[in-house]
């Protein structure tokens, strides 16, 4: 069973923000939302890396554990979504997320929180594949289509790497062992427990 | 928890099971990681089949959409988008899998375009500015009030008071008809982006080796061993490129060297990365080219061969010393020596360049001095080599080429009047009906006024504006004002216009600056289509041309540019001679009628075998090009052998099927494989002054180099009837051709050229017998009747290191361009003044990957807007920390010139060296600081408004070009 | 003398060379002449170990999303679903469970002496609102933070996912609104009552005596005995506490970071668990734990009898002002006996 990932190889990642505005054309994502976003480490030093992160759908998330309404779910791709007429907006996932995943529109009153959004690795949510309801509320099902997440797809680098865990990191690895260097799978050890040896 | 519909979850991932383990894992692997084939990135499925399959499945959402491809507009990279349309919506971006260019990637900007159709911030109608306020009018009532004003100002001040700029985004067609405009109006004054990017590219190269372009790909990057990014930020400004240098770099383990002022994303990225001080290319580029004569590393037979004046520059080579090279950039020695070492000895390399080294007043010499650097090692006319010169616009190349310029009709025929006779032939209009159009015939064969200094010519004495009168009316489209240096003085030019037209989807900050300027009336908006609403060919900056589908059509009352250029030349009277064989339909050109009439008169530069059939048959078969050497198999049909997008010199007409040129001058290949030599453009020999005061003449043909399978084994001069007779091929013409020759020059058929025969005759001739139909010369190092035939080292006008200027002044005042040019005085005056202790700071502009040029279509684009909210000054934490200024915060920064001011935040960053500051120059509808958003008209303004760049940058323009000098002024910042 | 003389010339050494390097370096040169960015680069392993977490820079004004990787949301998320479990469980059943106990053994603590049939105001008016008003938002918060925690397990699997969002979002607003109510009550707690719950001597007296919770002796107590004054001081300190750490919850990132806020949320949730517990004994004494002790919040007054048996000093003082002919503490509104 393919068990989805994302990977960034900040060797490639030039800061290009293509997968944040791929993420934003493809599922409408409002202004202050960012389901993706690209940080750059050491900015302006030899050594700097630019790194695209979003949710990683993490092994055993914690959103999901701590989350008071139990309104997340895995999908059989692995894919951690989350229901929308479930959350409460408390924020608990956003305290737990090591990525820094979810987002909140500012709704109403003193900075409460609205419904949770985050990344769905473009598979949308609980409601029928595709409908417009899933697309109002968590954006485009790429995955119901066979297409991957469409930030990876169009990256400009070919640096975000989605699809099948065990591809990626296949193709992390040999990327490494040829040019001989390699910054690491940003994030692996934290969402998955496991690094790629390289 | 919750699982869902268990069922169809299982089918999808079953699906991928099977493919992840069976055929197309492997085939994705074998394409992907670095493998040179690479498909280097996406995870398990394989796209094409698995989008056919699910068409069925696909949501409500997508189901009966049809896809339409374009071409992107916010580079020359080329990259194609493809659209998903349902309802004449424009619903959905789908990664572009099949072009061999971007291979689904794109950037920020590309990843968004989507939105600029969206907008609803575009206007919406045509729009009049009457007593200070934005009204609508019709368009009917717009494009007659503006042809009324145009005619009684060309009555009144003659056809050159009207300057027409028009715009690197319109396709080879609008640009074509832009300037084909300008000459049925009786003007060279018809500009556009070129002149502030590229100008000094297209002369310097050109003044080389014939042709102002792009040597090789960026997808022949794959092949180099050494890449130097000198002035170039591809990480930023060509970010899909970025994937095949990287590549390359992985899997060539090339060297990726970044000569830059700043550490930039692309230098991040670098194996080695050099600073250097902002306007001393030369002298970095000598100091190399130091090293690799002291060591013999230079490609004596490279030179010997292809290569004019090499002891000139020898001399000048001598000069910079590793010690003078570091007093000046700032380079040590041992880093170019060993920069040097790799350029020279670990070939192919090739260099690749942007405005980084363009945007100078020393801007054409800096781009020979590259030019040299390559010849002097060999680089050149081989994959792997070249001088990528990586440009700006989606259609910077072809609106060059078709020459929407000042100093030339299309295709670089120049002024003079055999290429008006050439083109009133294509035209099929009487020569002297042009004539008559203009001022004087004189006129008509002087170079225009460039873009930079419209102002200049619209405000200075108008004794000093060498035509008839000032600038009294400036029709832009598709032009941001903000690009343009001396912002502060251009708001006086706004102020002197009797007629302002801005053409464009958005209002821009001519829009904003003109109210601001104090303008009441006298200028109108028209609402043009953005290119994705178009139809029409644009050539990527490797000169490969793509056509791009009408993907919506033009929304709310915008109109195409094509129409737009029609409404125009009717109201002015000469819509019929001007589109005599050009097909319009409701007002609008039909665009592959267009093209056909660009392909029957470019010979010069092989626009001729470019038809919209073989072009649609490329977007039509984008997967069968291959990725490194970008050909189609030759048993394919419609484009077998072809190299993708034709480049051009694409030799011939289309009938010829010549496949296109990826390589320039490259003599591995027979010519009708893409082969090539250098151009003899600059005559056949020269008489060069000897020491002892004796002349001797010097062969400027190549030697003992040529084509692979040129029937002539040596340098050989252009084609002409003549030279054909003299080689016993004129046999090998048809009737039909001779026919056309005879036409062509009936008095004197034996001179005419492959470039004025419209039969193609003499090409197709030339092509037979292997040889390249302009001949087959030397390219030059020394290119006499440049201001500095060998480059020399010229400090900036304003330059912090005033102990320089005396031993590296700038050229003296001139005149160039019909205006006065007196940089030298400037220079002299910022010395003695001491500006430099008043303004210590070197202050530089470039690119954000999240906008483009003028910026207001990117900055109305919230997806893009909302990752760069705010104008900033790029201050390295020394210069910060003096003067108290924190990151984030609000910083005033002073120009040099003009008593120059702007507020902005500070970025404190050690991207940038002590004593050099960097803005983006994306900014605008903020000046002086003055938020200006009010000026535009109600709901049009940009999401993002901010200072302009060029509200500081100052003086100082290249003699050859025109070119403005946005990348070295100096300034200061204080802590707001 | 000789190490010292040794240590001179190794400074001036020093000097030496680090003024020659300066000269050497011409003031043009910015950087060594060895840079390869690609070699030098960052990596990720080597930052968690050194730094915990990973951050940079950013373009967006959201100056949160520029730390991509803080593995310390996996200890937050231990504690909130486990440690927090445990404490709250601990402290709240432990407390039911000792209370019960208590009641079963010692039953309700009698007036000894009866009652009198006289009264005495204990709280006005006033002191009964704020009370009751604290009160009243402290039991709501408390029932929908104890759902936070506890509800997905507890309560869920018995109502369903779809009823317990709705609830659970419903108990969300009123736990944002009513924290502001609940704020104003325990400043007016502090304000009113500030002054008879400065601790004394007599409450050690007290304390020894274990405040005769135990037996049958009445130690005396002024206005609050020390139990009480521990209760006060609970509110105000363990009120304010969550008031706090539920505001820095509630304005996230207003100048705070997500390990602020981590932290709040630690704070937030322990010091209310605690307080639930503590607040159940204040309760259980105020209603079946003690007769006559409803009474002085319900009613606002209660038996001579029983303030002679729980505050004689209290009662002392009070008949002392009486007696001075000083107005009766309380309004008018007394009833008389």
């Amino acid at each position: 069973m393919a068990r989805m990932k994302f990977l960034c190889d900040a060797d490639r990642c030039i800061e290009c923000n293509a997968c944040v505005t791929a993420c934003k054309n493809e599922h409408e994502v409002p202004w202050g939302i960012n389901r993706r976003r690209v940080v750059t480490i050491n900015d302006g030093k030899p050594g700097e890396r630019s790194v695209s992160m979003a949710c990683m759908h993490c092994t055993d998330a914690p959103c999901a554990s701590v989350c008071p309404v139990n309104c997340f779910y895995t999908t059989a791709d692995a894919v951690v979504l989350h229901s929308k007429d479930l959350c409460i907006g408390c924020g608990y996932c956003f305290y737990a997320c090591p990525f820094g995943a979810p987002q909140y529109p500012k709704v109403g009153n003193f900075g409460s929180r609205g419904k949770m959004d985050k990344c769905t690795f473009c598979a949308g949510g609980p409601e029928a594949d595709g409908s417009k309801e899933e697309y109002a509320k968590y954006g485009a099902n790429r995955l119901a289509e066979g297409k991957l997440p469409l930030c990876a797809e169009m990256c400009s680098t070919k640096s975000l790497l989605a699809g099948d865990g065990e591809v990626i990191a296949q193709i992390y690895k040999e990327r490494v062992t040829r040019r001989g260097y390699g910054s690491g799978a940003w994030g692996w050890q934290t969402a998955y427990r496991e690094t790629i040896a390289s | 928890m919750l699982i869902k519909r268990t069922q169809r979850r299982n089918s999808l991932s079953g699906a991928l099971v099977e493919q992840s383990g069976g055929f197309d894992r492997r085939a994705f692997l074998r394409k992907s990681g670095l493998t040179a084939g690479g498909l280097a990135a996406i995870g398990a499925l394989p796209f094409g089949s698995v989008r056919k399959a699910d068409a069925a499945t696909a949501g409500p959402l997508a189901s009966g959409a049809t896809v339409r491809k374009s071409i992107c507009t916010h580079c020359a990279v080329g990259c194609t988008v493809t659209a998903e349309v349902l309802n004449g919506v424009w619903i959905g971006q789908e990664p572009s899998w099949d072009s061999p260019i971007n291979r689904g990637s794109h950037c920020a900007k590309g990843a968004a375009v989507r939105e600029l159709v969206h907008s609803d911030r575009r206007l919406r109608y045509p729009m009049k500015l009457v007593n200070g306020q934005w009204t609508q009018v019709s368009w009917d009532t717009a494009v007659n009030e503006i042809g009324d004003k145009l005619l009684s100002i060309r009555e009144k001040s003659g056809s050159d008071s009207v300057y027409w700029l028009g715009s690197a985004k319109m396709t080879n067609e609008g640009s074509y008809l832009f300037r084909k405009l300008g000459a049925f109006w009786g003007t060279n004054n018809t500009d556009h982006q070129a002149r502030i990017c590229h100008s000094t590219t297209v002369t310097g190269v050109a003044n080389t080796w014939g042709y102002g372009a792009m040597t090789n790909s960026i997808n022949d990057m794959r092949n180099a061993k050494t890449m130097v990014f000198i002035g170039s930020n591809a990480a930023e400004a060509h970010p899909v490129g970025m994937q095949h240098m990287l590549e390359s770099k992985e899997i060539n383990k090339a060297n990726f060297v970044v000569i830059d002022p700043r550490m930039t994303r692309t230098a991040a990225h670098a194996t080695e990365y050099v600073r250097m001080r902002p306007g001393t290319d030369i002298p970095v580029l000598y100091g190399m080219m130091w090293h690799i004569l002291k060591n013999g590393w230079e490609d004596k037979e490279f030179i010997k061969q292809r290569v004019y004046g090499f002891d000139d520059l020898r001399k000048e080579v001598e000069k910079w010393n590793p010690e003078e090279v570091e007093r000046v950039t700032g380079v040590p020695g041992a880093q170019l020596e060993r920069v040097a070492k790799m350029f020279a000895t670990e070939k192919p390399a090739t260099l690749i360049w942007c405005m980084g080294q363009t945007q100078h007043t020393v801007g054409t010499a800096n781009v020979r001095a590259s030019c040299i650097s390559l010849l002097m090692t060999g680089n050149i006319g081989k994959s792997g080599t070249g001088a990528n010169i990586l440009r700006g616009h989606d259609n910077v190349q072809g609106a060059t080429d078709v020459g929407l310029d000042i100093v030339t009709l299309p295709f670089y025929y120049g002024l003079a009047e055999g290429a008006w006779k050439h083109w009133s032939r294509v035209w099929e209009v009487d020569y002297d009906y042009l004539v008559s159009r203009f001022d004087e015939k004189k006129m008509m064969e002087t170079p225009g006024i460039p873009l930079t200094r419209w102002f200049d010519a619209a405000t200075m004495p108008k004794a000093d504006v060498a035509q008839k009168d000032n600038v009294k009316a400036v029709f832009v489209q598709g032009h941001a004002s903000n690009s343009i240096t001396r912002i502060p003085e251009s708001m006086n030019g706004l102020k002197a216009l009797e007629l302002l037209v801005i053409a464009d989807p958005h209002p821009t900050t001519w829009a904003s600056l003109a109210v601001q300027a104090g303008r009441k009336d006298g200028v109108y908006i028209l609402p043009v289509a953005t290119q994705f609403e178009c139809k029409g060919s644009r050539v990527a900056s490797n000169r490969s041309m793509q056509w791009g589908e009408q993907i919506v059509k033009p929304i709310f009352e915008s109109k195409d540019d094509l129409e737009i250029l029609y409404l125009i030349a009717k109201k002015l009277g000469f819509a019929d001679r001007m589109f005599k064989n050009i097909k319009v339909e409701n007002n609008l050109p039909e665009a592959e009628d267009v093209l056909r009439e660009i392909n029957r008169g470019s010979w010069s530069t092989g626009y001729c075998g470019q038809s919209p059939e073989r072009i649609k048959a490329h977007m039509k078969n984008q997967d069968k090009f291959d990725l490194v050497t970008m050909r189609a198999s030759k048993d394919l049909p419609e484009i077998g052998g072809d190299y993708y997008g034709l480049p051009w010199p694409c030799w011939g007409k289309p009938e010829v099927r010549h496949p296109g040129t990826p390589l320039l001058y490259n003599t591995n290949l027979g010519v009708m494989d893409g082969g090539g030599t250098f151009r003899p453009r600059f005559g056949i020999e020269r008489e060069e002054k000897l020491a002892d005061g004796t002349t001797r003449k010097v062969s400027l043909l190549a030697d003992g180099s040529f084509s692979k399978d040129s029937d002539i084994k040596d340098g050989y001069p252009e084609f002409t009837l003549a030279v054909l007779k003299k080689l016993g091929w004129d046999t090998d013409l048809t009737e039909a051709e001779m026919a056309v020759i005879n036409k062509v020059n009936p008095t004197t058929p034996d001179s005419v050229s492959w470039s004025l025969d419209l039969s193609g005759g003499i090409q197709r001739v030339a092509l037979k017998h292997g040889c390249v139909p302009y001949g087959n010369g030397k390219a030059r190092m020394n290119a006499f009747g440049l201001p500095d035939p060998i480059p020399v080292h010229r400090e900036p006008i304003y330059t912090p290191r005033v102990d320089l200027v005396s031993k590296y002044p700038t050229l003296p005042d001139a005149k160039q361009f019909r205006l006065p040019n007196i940089g030298f005085s400037i220079q002299k005056a910022a010395v003695e003044k001491g500006i430099a202790k008043q303004f210590p700071l070197i202050l530089s502009s470039g690119r954000l990957v999240e906008y483009e040029g003028g910026g207001e279509e990117t900055r109305t684009n919230p997806w893009l807007a909302e990752l760069q909210q705010d104008m900033f000054i790029e201050i390295s934490p020394a210069d910060a920390s003096a003067r108290g200024i924190k990151d984030g915060g609000w910083v005033w920064v002073t120009g040099a010139e003009n008593g120059s001011k702007a507020k902005m935040k500070a970025m404190v960053t050690e991207r940038v060296g002590k004593g050099v500051a960097w803005m983006p120059f994306h900014f605008g509808g903020w000046f002086q600081g003055v938020d200006m958003r009010s000026n535009y008209p109600k709901g049009t303004d940009p999401i993002v408004l901010g200072e302009s760049a060029n509200t500081i940058t100052s003086y100082g323009y290249d003699p050859a070009t025109g070119m403005q000098e946005p990348k070295v002024t100096l300034c200061q910042i204080a802590a707001a | 003398m000789a190490a010292l003389s040794r240590h001179i010339r190794f400074i001036a050494g020093a000097l030496a060379l680090a003024i020659m390097i300066a000269i050497a370096i011409p003031a043009v040169a910015q950087q060594p002449s060895s840079v390869n960015p690609t070699a030098d680069s960052v990596k990720e392993q080597q930052l968690l170990q050194q730094l915990k977490t990973i951050q940079g820079r950013g373009s967006i004004p959201d100056v949160k999303s520029y730390v991509i990787e803080q593995p310390a949301g996996r200890d937050w998320r231990e504690f909130h679903g486990v440690t927090l479990r445990w404490i709250g469980g601990i402290s709240i059943l432990g407390t039911l469970a000792i209370l019960v106990i208590f009641y079963l053994w010692r039953g309700m603590v009698k007036l000894q002496s009866g009652r009198s049939g006289r009264t005495i105001v204990r709280f006005n008016a006033f002191e009964r609102f704020v009370h009751w008003m604290t009160a009243t938002c402290f039991i709501i918060l408390a029932l929908s933070g104890l759902n936070i925690s506890f509800g997905r397990p507890l309560l869920l699997p018995l109502i369903g996912l779809e009823a317990f969002a709705a609830w659970s979002e419903a108990a969300k607003f009123a736990h944002s609104y009513l924290s502001f109510p609940f704020t104003i009550g325990v400043v007016l707690i502090f304000l009113i009552w500030i002054s008879g719950n400065i601790p004394n001597k007599v409450d050690v007296a007290w304390l020894k005596e274990g405040g005769g919770i135990v037996g049958d002796k009445h130690p005396p107590a002024y206005r609050f005995n020390a139990g009480q004054k521990l209760i006060y001081w609970i509110v105000v300190l363990g009120g304010g506490a969550v008031a706090i750490s539920g505001y820095v919850l509630m304005f996230p990132f207003y100048g705070t970071n997500v390990s602020m806020m981590q932290n709040a949320e630690m704070v937030h949730a322990v010091v209310a668990m605690l307080f639930i517990a503590a607040m159940l004994g204040h309760i259980y004494i105020g209603t079946i734990g003690m007769e006559g002790a409803f009474e002085a919040m319900g009613e606002g007054t209660v038996d001579v009898n029983w303030a002679k048996e729980h505050h004689s000093l209290w009662l002392k003082d009070e008949s002392a002002r009486a007696a001075a002919g000083a107005p009766p503490r309380q309004s008018a509104a007394t009833p008389a006996e």
